[in-house]
């Protein structure tokens, strides 16, 4: 334990500043622009995902954070070393795998003092310091087993203790818990997330599985066609999304396109399917947008018109989640889809084909101009 | 399984061991004959024939070059057949699988034909003294056992093991000495040992290579046979069987059989 949490303890003076520094990255295979003028600034110590569908560029831009590819333009900083050309092997960048990638021809402590190897420890130093990474990650028991006899959960282990001794600057993350079952997903999260906050790591995660990102991170770079949409905070991300695509990627919605009728102190109203409805903004009347809520924001039942926008919609659908129901409604012209969260079903249950009123406050209104 | 479809079963397994086997066995006591012809069964024994292998006219000489021949060329088509093979699986270079076929094709020639190319190339480009044109052959003539199990062996190898290395502050080569090769050494060990045999018993083309200073193994031998017919090449012949099982144990020892078999 010591010399990583004195490494964390030495590390933490620089925080605050910029550890890692992207700035105008752009990468073409061919004619398929994957990267395009992208920027992105990572503290210290700091846990940020890089959340977007397949083929967003999420990889791509790992990949070259780890220095596995090069970029065709601008340039990374991690502290005040540019590494945009610096060999991988030179970078003390640290990577986990999607599929581990362990090395089977060796022992558990040998895949974990690989690295240390590579930078001529003494032998005495070095199985210390492997001793202390199996602690961490409580496989200190499996030392002199082969790597190829353990679970999906314990090669991961391994994988990150494997990456973590040798104190990387920065550590990379691939989808490593795509290919763990749920129950150990949710377990390795928490306790991942636990290991690498008490080390101070700056660590960046790809996933495409939002509640993924939402559990681990203090930041959340949205990703989408080669560009980052919204970075900030789990819950900015969530109710505050920057675009209609952020929206849409993190968390569920109802949406409803619309016309701008007019704007007044702030407030917009808006002309949908399901009536009159109003957000906070600032629209050209005319203007073609989408108004958006999210279904935990929705209650049933009318509320105060000065408060709360208030439509009438068809329940079609009850889904019993367990913790939450999910209610799935329609409106007049059966195509809009409206999604309801509550946590309990109301006195007397309800039963599909019910008309009901449903409100939800104007502020939690989302506004996004038409794609 | 019926005990008769059993027995026939068994008969069947011991006719075809018998079929195979026998030949190369019947070479074993022939040497230990004190007979000058090939007399089967031996009317004694003796190890003359042994001794007659230092005294044979260059036979020790043949087994010599052609142990330099097949190890060099061994050597020179692990070396060039893993990077081509590395290339074909990872570098996305168009054509790979024609290279890829290129590369096997020595397989599908006749040596004969082999051979006179060789001697004309050779010829062409100046290269009159035996040596060099010979080690060319059987680069050519080994490496598709190179090819096919270094070939075999990446396809289930996974690369980002290489990347995990790098990271891990191996430069390129490195990572692929330290992990690359040990994972896949069951396809060397297997391809080198093929290849190794292959070049060592080569006849077809080397008979176009060979002058009077270079001769290799199995041509002296055939000269010799011609010459004097005597059981000194049986000699010669156990010595290569006992050599080949040692070699087998041997890989056995290192990476397993059974794998080498996988490959």
């Amino acid at each position: 334990m010591s010399a990583l949490t004195a490494a964390t303890e030495a590390s933490v003076p620089k925080a605050a500043a910029a550890h890692l520094r992207i700035r105008q990255l752009g990468k073409r295979f061919g004619s398929n622009t994957v990267l395009r003028d992208l920027a992105l600034s990572v503290e210290q110590g700091e846990f940020v995902s890089l959340l977007g569908p397949s083929g967003c560029g999420k990889t791509t831009l790992l990949r070259l954070i780890a220095g596995l590819m090069l970029p065709d333009t601008g340039t990374i900083t991690i502290g005040d070393r540019d590494l945009t050309r610096t060999p991988p092997h030179k970078r003390n960048v640290g990577v986990v795998f999607q599929n581990y990638a362990l090395f089977p021809h060796l022992t558990v402590a040998e895949n974990v003092g690989f690295g240390l190897r590579n930078r001529k420890m003494a032998a005495a130093e070095r199985k210390r310091r492997v001793a202390e990474a199996l602690e961490l990650v409580r496989m200190q028991e499996f030392a002199e087993r082969s790597v190829t006899v353990l679970s999906g959960g314990q090669q991961q282990r391994i994988a990150v203790a494997r990456a973590i001794v040798v104190e990387p600057a920065i550590l990379l993350l691939d989808e490593p818990f795509s290919a763990l079952d749920r129950k150990l997903r949710e377990t390795m999260q928490i306790e991942l997330r636990h290991i690498l906050r008490n080390l101070g790591i700056t660590s960046i995660f790809v996933t495409h599985d939002q509640d993924e990102a939402l559990v681990m991170s203090d930041r959340i770079a949205v990703m989408n066609q080669g560009q980052i949409e919204h970075f900030g905070p789990p819950g900015d991300i969530y109710t505050n999304p920057k675009s209609l695509f952020v929206l849409e990627f993190v968390g569920q919605s109802t949406r409803l396109p619309g016309k701008v009728l007019q704007t007044i102190t702030g407030r917009v109203e808006v002309e949908t399917p399901l009536g009159h409805i109003r957000a906070p903004g600032s629209y050209l009347p005319g203007s073609r947008v989408v108004v958006a809520a999210r279904p935990e924001a929705i209650t049933l039942g009318e509320g105060p018109a000065g408060e709360f926008n208030t439509i009438k919609a068809t329940l079609t659908d009850i889904v019993y989640l367990g913790a939450k129901t999910q209610l799935h409604f329609h409106g007049a012209a059966q195509d809009e889809a409206i999604q309801v969260d509550v946590a309990r079903l109301p006195i007397g249950g309800l039963a599909p084909g019910a008309e009901l009123s449903l409100r939800w406050r104007i502020a939690d209104t989302m506004l996004f101009p038409a794609p | 399984m019926p005990v008769l479809a059993r027995l026939f079963a068994g008969l069947m397994l011991f006719l075809v061991l018998v079929f195979l086997l026998a030949p190369i066995a019947i070479v074993i006591p022939i040497s230990f004959s004190p007979s000058t012809v090939f007399s089967f069964p031996p009317t004694g024994f003796s190890l003359r024939w042994y001794e007659n292998i230092r005294n044979a006219d260059g036979i020790i000489k043949a087994l010599w070059l052609s142990t330099q021949i097949a190890a060099l060329s061994t050597a020179v088509s692990l070396v060039l057949g893993t990077l081509c093979a590395i290339a074909i699986v990872r570098g996305a270079i168009p054509g790979a699988r024609l290279v890829s076929t290129f590369m096997i094709s020595p397989l599908m020639i006749p040596g004969l034909v082999l051979g006179i190319a060789f001697l004309h190339a050779a010829r062409e480009v100046g290269l009159r003294d035996g040596y060099i044109p010979l080690l060319l052959a059987h680069v050519v003539v080994t490496m598709p056992f190179i090819m096919r199990t270094v070939l075999a062996s990446l396809a289930l190898f996974d690369f980002t093991m290489v990347d995990a290395a790098r990271m891990l502050g191996c430069a390129y080569p490195a990572a692929l000495w330290r992990v690359l090769v040990p994972n896949i050494l069951p396809g060397f060990v297997s391809g080198a040992l093929f290849a190794f045999i292959v070049s060592f018993d080569n006849y077809p083309v080397s008979i176009f290579l060979v002058d009077v200073h270079t001769k290799t193994l199995p041509i002296q031998l055939l000269n010799q046979l011609e010459m004097s017919p005597d059981p000194t090449l049986a000699a010669v012949a156990t010595v290569m069987i006992v050599l080949t099982i040692l070699a087998l144990f041997a890989c056995d020892r290192l990476v397993g059989l059974r794998r080498m078999a996988a490959v």
